[in-house]
């Protein structure tokens, strides 16, 4: 068992809880991980980033160039600031979600004619890397749900989809459960279950998955 | 991790992140006193001490400073009971003062102290090497790779401390505070807290002149002893083979070191050394390990701090090895270490081939050349913004005047005023030091020099220097931004908040009450959303032939919405009223707030889940186009 995925997206996205859940399911069961977290200063908006890793020959915190196995990014743009960790033809995983940097827009009102960088860009750019990658509108499937704040949990059950994801279902669903606010349980639980389907439409056509019951 | 695993009782394997495991380790030793400034890599350790304060038995203070929060430790020690501080490098600078006077007069109870450098100044100033403090100041130091280690190295540091009658250093780094991983977990047994009696203790804590001397010889005595005792710690371990090359590393460089010979495939095939107790270093396992070495590579981030003494320990014991690290150009004492950078230096001092990761990260490089930097910036509904529109737009009026200004910034969120689009600051330093460099500025420039220091910055070290300017009779504008916490290490209580930690009740300290009484004549309370308000003020205090201080007041964001959601309330969003907008983009050319970005049409739009509703950019646009959500009732 071994598997490498680098998380990145926006300070506020819940990467963090992510990890959490994740490390806590590994712990119950008996598997090991590492991560390397680096979420910088605690105001809003800033890149945020965790490298996590399981297996047992796993030792660093972080992980070497091109040897990520995922690379699931929380926004479309910071997919492409950690292209060098992802494995060519490594999986990507991405939110349709981009959330345009300030300094971006003043650029585009200042100078004439320039553009916002859009999804589509980002894709075609990644296309240079790997041809493996799954888009996934987590904020409406959030919404869905009924909370914005559930698109790191949206990004769980698309994990949990991958038969390269060595963590029980159940371990997972356990382990949301526990971390995130009370009353915001069930929410969670239903962004999982929109996010493991979700990855039944785009993921599992490129990559092996576990089947819907 | 969640809580309850730093609280369980029962001895289970639990995912922690380092700053947790410093804190289980911790408890798990019976720690009864604990006392912090926040500071990032550490500000964890505080959060978690907080939030477990409810479940166990010990005192906590989040403290003005770090130097208090050693004294606040170094008192409980010296009354035999167990203390811990924790604090980031640079906070370890303000707090070094009382660390050498504590190497003289030792103590008592155990008392651990956290230090956390910040190797790549992710979110510091500087990347200054905290293991010298070890040396200079007589402490011995034990430094951990993974959170078990740490974990198990907190747990032993008390017992050295009380042994010896010493504080015990735990240096850590970025990448081991912020490393989460599987944790053993060990007993938990509590003792009641109990005050004890000063008198029955019969000890004393002094140094000066001729009793420091004498302390002096003590303490070179209670090294040696160390130095002795290390010889033997677990903390110290030798992986030896069959090779004539080996490796000498400490801290995370030893599991990136154990990475790179795993994608050199040298797995086995060179001996390592791994230390933990970096001061006082153990001589004699070190001359043992390179006794017969042809080579040693020093894998180790920062200065050559191993890498010299091997060098002068190599001179009696094996003068023909080479010793390849810094000095030879393998590595650099710049930046922090990861895998690859490991794998090359290793790779370039066995001789053997590496393909090198230059070439995968150019190849990203050029494909990921076309995405926008994303600085760290202001949150929506931040009160610094609102404070910066403000000045901007006072300094702009003043310019036109024919008055010029220097801008001295300090530490705290609004640093950030130094990052585009901003990008507005003459100089930044440490906490504190935007009003010690207005002083000498405001005697040798032609400009009026603008100094900006935050609440918990005030109280931190900025203080002795508004005295300073008082009453030296010094001439600048000072504004001092109140948002009620400390909130770029994650909004923890500072002596502006009616609260302590643990959230129990304080007493929160009047800044301008702190101010008039140093004898600060021009003083002005402002809330930081007022902006058109302000930008008289501010003009007003510019103008003003003396020392002028402006105090922006209004709560955190990320604070003010936590509590707000905690109450039941609502944030009620903004939108941009595409019927009336002209699109004059005032809104954006001015406030650059993330909940703000363009459609398609090049219409300025508010995400309705970004916007906290604080209403300042419906105040800045001319045409009323800004209007707030209406909520159904």
């Amino acid at each position: 068992m071994s598997l490498n995925i680098f998380i990145c997206g926006v300070g506020g996205q819940g990467l963090v809880l992510l990890t959490t859940v994740i490390g806590n399911a590994c712990a119950k069961s008996g598997t090991n991980i590492v991560t390397g977290e680096m979420y910088g200063l605690s105001q809003r908006s800033g890149a945020v980033s965790v490298h996590l890793r399981i297996g047992e020959d796993k030792f660093s915190p972080l992980i070497p160039y091109g040897e990520a196995d995922i690379l699931l990014s929380l926004e479309a743009i910071e997919t492409l600031r950690y292209l060098e960790y992802l494995k060519k033809d490594g999986i990507v995983l991405m939110n349709k979600r981009i959330m345009q940097p300030p300094i971006e827009t003043s650029r585009i009102i200042t100078e004439k004619g320039s553009q916002y960088l859009t999804f589509e860009d980002v894709v075609s750019k990644l296309r240079g890397w790997t041809q493996n990658i799954a888009v996934v509108d987590a904020l409406s499937l959030a919404m869905e749900a009924g909370n914005v704040r559930t698109e790191n949990t949206v990004f769980l059950g698309c994990l949990s989809a991958l038969q390269a994801f060595p963590v029980d279902e159940m371990a997972i669903k356990k382990s949301i459960s526990e971390a995130v606010p009370k009353k915001t349980v069930d929410q969670n639980l239903k962004a999982f279950d929109l996010g493991k389907r979700k990855a039944h439409d785009s993921l599992c056509t490129l990559v092996p998955c576990r089947e819907l019951p | 991790m969640i809580l309850k695993d730093v609280l369980a009782k029962e001895k289970k394997a639990a995912f922690m992140l380092g700053n947790e495991a410093i804190v289980r380790g911790a408890l798990e030793a019976d720690v009864k006193v604990v006392a912090f400034y926040p500071g990032a890599p550490t500000s964890e350790v505080l959060d978690t001490f907080s939030d477990a304060l409810g479940s166990f038995d010990y005192q906590m203070e989040i403290t003005t400073n770090e130097k208090v929060a050693l004294e606040v430790c170094a008192g409980a020690s010296f009354a035999g009971i167990r203390s811990l501080t924790a604090m980031k490098s640079v906070g370890m600078n303000v707090a070094s003062d009382t660390l050498f006077a504590l190497g003289y007069t030792g103590v008592k109870g155990g008392l651990v102290l956290v230090v956390a450098d910040d190797p790549h100044a992710h979110s510091s100033q500087s990347e200054q090497d905290g293991r010298f403090f070890a040396p200079n100041a007589y402490i011995p130091m034990l430094e951990p790779s993974s959170p078990q280690e740490a974990k198990n190295m907190v747990k032993k540091a008390f017992e050295i401390s009380e042994k010896h009658r010493v504080p015990v250093i735990i240096r850590t780094v970025t990448r081991v505070n912020h490393q989460s991983g599987i944790v053993k977990l060990g007993d938990i047994k509590r003792s009641d807290f109990k005050k004890v009696r000063w008198k029955e203790l019969n000890e004393e804590y002094t140094t000066l002149g001729a009793v420091a001397r004498k302390k002096k010889l003590q303490m070179l005595e209670r090294t040696a002893k160390l130095a002795e005792e290390f010889e033997k710690s677990e903390f110290n371990f030798a992986k030896q083979t069959d090779s004539d090359v080996g490796v000498v590393t400490a801290s995370v460089s030893y599991l990136h070191l154990l990475e790179a010979l795993k994608m050199l495939k040298l797995k086995d095939k060179v001996s390592i050394l791994k230390l933990g107790t970096t001061f006082p270093l153990p001589k004699n396992i070190i001359k043992n390990f390179i006794e017969k070495l042809k080579k040693v590579i020093v894998v180790e981030e920062l200065s050559a701090y191993l890498e010299s003494e091997l060098f002068a320990i190599a001179k009696d014991v094996n003068p023909a090895l080479l010793i390849l690290g810094k000095k030879s150009g393998i590595f650099s004492e710049a930046w922090e270490y990861n895998p690859n950078i490991v794998a090359k230096g290793i790779a370039s001092a066995m001789g053997v081939k590496y393909a090198g990761h230059e070439a995968i990260a150019e190849e990203a490089k050029k494909i990921k050349a076309i995405i926008p930097d994303r600085y760290p910036t202001f949150c929506s509904g931040c009160p610094h913004r609102a404070t910066f529109v403000a000045l901007n737009q006072a300094l702009k009026i003043q310019v036109a005047k024919g008055q010029e200004h220097y801008f001295a910034n300090d530490i705290g969120c609004y640093s950030m005023w130094i990052f585009p689009p901003i990008s507005r600051g003459d100089s930044s330093l440490c906490m504190g030091a935007s009003i010690g460099v207005a002083n000498g500025l405001s005697h040798v420039i032609k400009e009026r020099v603008v100094a900006v220091v935050g609440d918990s910055t005030f109280f931190h070290a900025a203080i002795p220097g508004l005295i300073n300017a008082v009453h030296n009779g010094n001439k600048f504008t000072l504004l001092i931004l109140d948002n009620s916490v400390t909130a770029m290490t994650g909004q923890q209580f500072n002596p502006s908040t009616e609260f302590i930690a643990g959230g129990r009740q304080g007493k929160k300290i009047s800044i301008e009450k702190i101010c008039k009484a140093i004898g600060v004549e021009f003083i002005e309370i402002v809330d930081s959303y007022d902006v058109k308000g302000n930008v008289e003020v501010f003009r007003r205090a510019l103008d003003y032939d003396g020392l002028s201080v402006v105090v922006s007041r209004r709560e955190c964001a990320l604070y003010g919405d936590r509590n707000k959601r905690r109450r039941g309330e609502k944030l009620v969003p903004f939108y941009v009223d595409k019927e009336i907008c002209k699109r004059p983009y005032v809104c954006l050319r001015t406030f650059y707030c993330p909940a703000y970005e363009l459609d398609g049409d090049r219409q300025p739009r508010i995400s309705p889940e970004l916007c906290d509703g604080c209403s300042v950019c419906a105040q800045l646009c001319p045409i009323q186009s800004v209007k707030r959500t209406e909520v159904k009732t």
